[in-house]
């Protein structure tokens, strides 16, 4: 029997949901226009969304591999360099597919919740 | 910035570097550069830089471990092994055609050595049939005559026996990845 420990949002569904969605977290915050490393980490960590924030930085890696973003090395007055992130075309693109079909999938989720709950 | 502070940032940061020794030179260079470049950031951020701050943000960064796996993708490590899985299926099914014998049983090896089948499922993957479907091709190759009944029956088995011994397998090795899958979620991995 599955074994549903529900605290904190460590219920280990909700933990494999975040992994599935952090990527797509990370398309959506660049909506907005580029933003730097860090700057990203610190919004998905103020989101929730991460627990080893350094894992972020592979994610990056492998969204950068995939073509949904690319990245350039901007000297910073404040400190070291910093790597700013942008989204490309498929990027966006992806971003607008995962978007709608997150709509509908958590809708659905939502319905069944919800008529479960009823006597 | 202390120097206790400074000490062990180094000594995460060290931590990185050995964990991800096995990844290509310019990745590594690059994920370091990045380690660099957030604990900079996080560190001016800190009220007081003291030890106790320090270790906090390095801890809501990560293990380095746990990040040099992220690295290698290996939150996936089943991806390897399900290649190694198709390959067993589809040689013992026609390896020993591709390749007389020997590809068959490269197929029987990575049948035994995979951890998702029985026993028993390997003894019938390896017992039906041996060969795969080369006795079959033998059988055509040979131009043997198969008119008769017992030709037609032959033939029949020998096409068969090893297409539903390898479909068998299939359906189980299934069975057991998503077994697998179900056990890694309930302890909250993958």
């Amino acid at each position: 029997m599955r074994r549903m420990v529900v605290e904190d949002g460590n219920a280990p569904s909700v933990s494999q949901l975040r992994r599935g969605v952090l990527g797509y977290c990370v398309l959506a915050l660049l909506q907005g226009g580029p933003r730097y490393g860090f700057d990203i980490v610190r919004s998905l960590s103020e989101a929730g969304m991460v627990t080893s924030e350094g894992t972020i930085y592979p994610l990056l890696a492998r969204l950068r591999r995939e073509g949904a973003v690319a990245s350039e090395w901007q000297e910073s007055p404040s400190g070291p360099p910093r790597r700013y992130y942008r989204l490309t075309a498929a990027g966006v693109a992806s971003l607008r597919t995962f978007a709608d079909e997150w709509a509908s999938f958590s809708r659905g989720v939502d319905r069944l919740l919800e008529e479960g709950a009823r006597p | 910035m202390t120097d206790v502070a400074d000490r062990i940032v180094r000594t995460y940061l060290r931590d990185i570097e050995r964990a991800t020794r096995d990844l290509p030179r310019s990745r590594r260079r690059e994920l370091l550069a990045e380690m660099e470049a957030h604990i900079a950031e996080a560190r001016a951020e800190l009220p007081t830089g003291s030890e106790a701050e320090i270790r906090t943000m390095l801890e809501r960064l990560g293990d380095p471990r746990e990040i040099a796996a992220a690295e290698r993708g290996r939150r996936d490590p089943d991806a390897d092994r399900a290649v190694l899985e198709g390959m067993a299926l589809a040689l013992l099914l026609v390896g020993g055609v591709v390749v007389p014998v020997l590809g068959w049983l490269v197929g029987v090896v990575l049948l035994w050595i995979s951890s998702r089948w029985t026993v028993g499922d390997k003894l019938l993957g390896t017992l039906v049939l041996p060969g795969g479907l080369l006795p079959l091709v033998a059988l055509g190759v040979l131009a043997v005559n198969v008119s008769q009944p017992a030709g037609l029956l032959i033939v029949s088995v020998l096409a068969a026996a090893p297409i539903a011994s390898v479909t068998y397998l299939g359906v189980r090795l299934r069975r057991a990845r998503e077994r697998h899958a179900d056990l890694r979620a309930d302890v909250g991995i993958a």
